[in-house]
């Protein structure tokens, strides 16, 4: 639930870069969500969304099922998981242990202007765990969000923590132009993940395949 | 295409669609409920290594595929035509955007062989949108091999890092 005197999601993001685990990849949803993530920690295995509202989440979702020895972290909005929010169903059902959802709650649409969300006060963290993720709680405090990440690595499913923010209206520049491909062929890169290897007459396959 | 597969044209088709992912590397395949596609989907569980993941919407579907071809797996996706006219966003956003290659067996409800009638207004409108939306995609040719037309699919899908819709007849995939 969101109550007065929230953090700002900078206190958040600080909280994240000084307590991410080793080897983890990050999901950032559209917007500010993605421009201050970069402005604070740019590096080739973030995964910067620069629009399609409400498939961050998802997406993390098949990264963490290819990748289960690596943290996945995924940064939605409510705004976000409201307009798709059978994913949330869908991680529960999956519960991948290396998967982490961390929902900025601000109760607006932020990266559109500041509308409010329809519905703004839903106990996000209650919904999580009734679609299978039991793990999941509201927070207030950026230093509780260190000492969660901290633990991460001892789950036996994926959490969800829903992170109470204040409204964050003003865009922040990013540092770098977050190219969408170049985005792609980077995280790729620091993954190790196989290339697709063509055969000139049809066949090709990823390496190692 | 000399050295594509050798099928047999007798084949049976569903089974070949199965075989062909497997031949081809394919690691992961993400599905939404569909009435042609549903035995299919229930055997890919059982009779491949393959993850299958059950998605919620068709929108959603095709972030996770996006997902686990990011983290480095051969992914298809298994939809109806009208999960691919409601996945419109994602797929120019995020599919197209950054160049996803991944393959879609997408069943072609609503043509004339389907028997269930409120089909139609999707079918009428399944390869306008494609075009619209500048999706790229085939009809299968039920007069040849499945399996050799799978690997096209997924050969273009690679080629072109993109999206590609092959679109299955009730014959392709009922088993």
């Amino acid at each position: 639930m969101v109550r007065a005197a929230r953090p700002t999601r900078a206190d958040y993001y600080k909280a994240l870069a000084g307590s991410l685990p080793s080897g983890a990849l990050v999901v950032t949803s559209l917007g500010n969500a993605s421009y201050q993530w970069a402005a604070l920690h740019h590096g080739p295995e973030n995964f910067y969304f620069e629009d399609a509202m409400g498939l961050a989440l998802p997406l993390a979702l098949g990264l963490a099922v290819a990748q289960p020895s690596r943290p996945v972290i995924v940064i939605e909005g409510d705004g976000g998981l409201l307009m798709h929010m059978g994913a949330l169903v869908t991680v529960g059902a999956i519960n991948p242990a290396n998967l982490t959802v961390l929902i900025i709650q601000n109760g607006v649409h932020a990266a559109s202007g500041g509308q409010v969300l329809t519905n703004a006060g839903l106990d996000l963290a209650l919904l999580a765990r009734s679609s299978g993720i039991a793990r999941s709680d509201n927070i207030w405090d950026p230093e509780v969000l260190a000492q969660k990440l901290a633990a991460a690595s001892s789950r036996d499913g994926a959490e969800c923590l829903v992170l109470a923010t204040e409204p964050d209206l003003d865009v922040v520049r990013p540092p770098v132009t977050l190219d969408p491909v170049l985005t792609k062929h980077h995280f790729m890169a620091a993954l190790g993940a196989p290339r697709y290897v063509p055969a000139v007459f049809g066949g090709g396959k990823l390496e190692g395949s | 295409m000399t050295r594509l597969h050798a099928e047999r044209a007798d084949a049976h088709r569903p089974s070949e669609v199965l075989n062909a992912l497997k031949r081809l590397g394919f690691g992961a395949v993400v599905s939404v409920p569909d009435g042609w596609l549903g035995k299919t989907m229930a055997r890919s569980v059982v009779e491949t290594a393959m993850r299958v993941v059950r998605a919620t919407h068709e929108e959603e579907a095709l972030a996770i595929a996006c997902g686990i071809r990011l983290g480095g797996i051969r992914t298809a996706l298994l939809v109806q035509n009208a999960g691919v006219l409601s996945m419109g966003a994602g797929m120019v956003c995020l599919a197209q955007r950054y160049q996803f290659p991944l393959l879609m067996l997408v069943s072609y409800r609503g043509t004339p062989e389907d028997a269930v009638f409120y089909h139609v207004p999707k079918g009428r409108a399944t390869e306008p949108v494609f075009r619209g939306i500048g999706l790229s995609y085939a009809r299968v040719d039920r007069h040849r091999p499945i399996g050799t037309q799978i690997e096209q699919a997924a050969t273009y899908a690679e080629e072109a890092s993109c999206p590609f819709a092959l679109l299955l007849s009730r014959e392709d995939i009922q088993w």
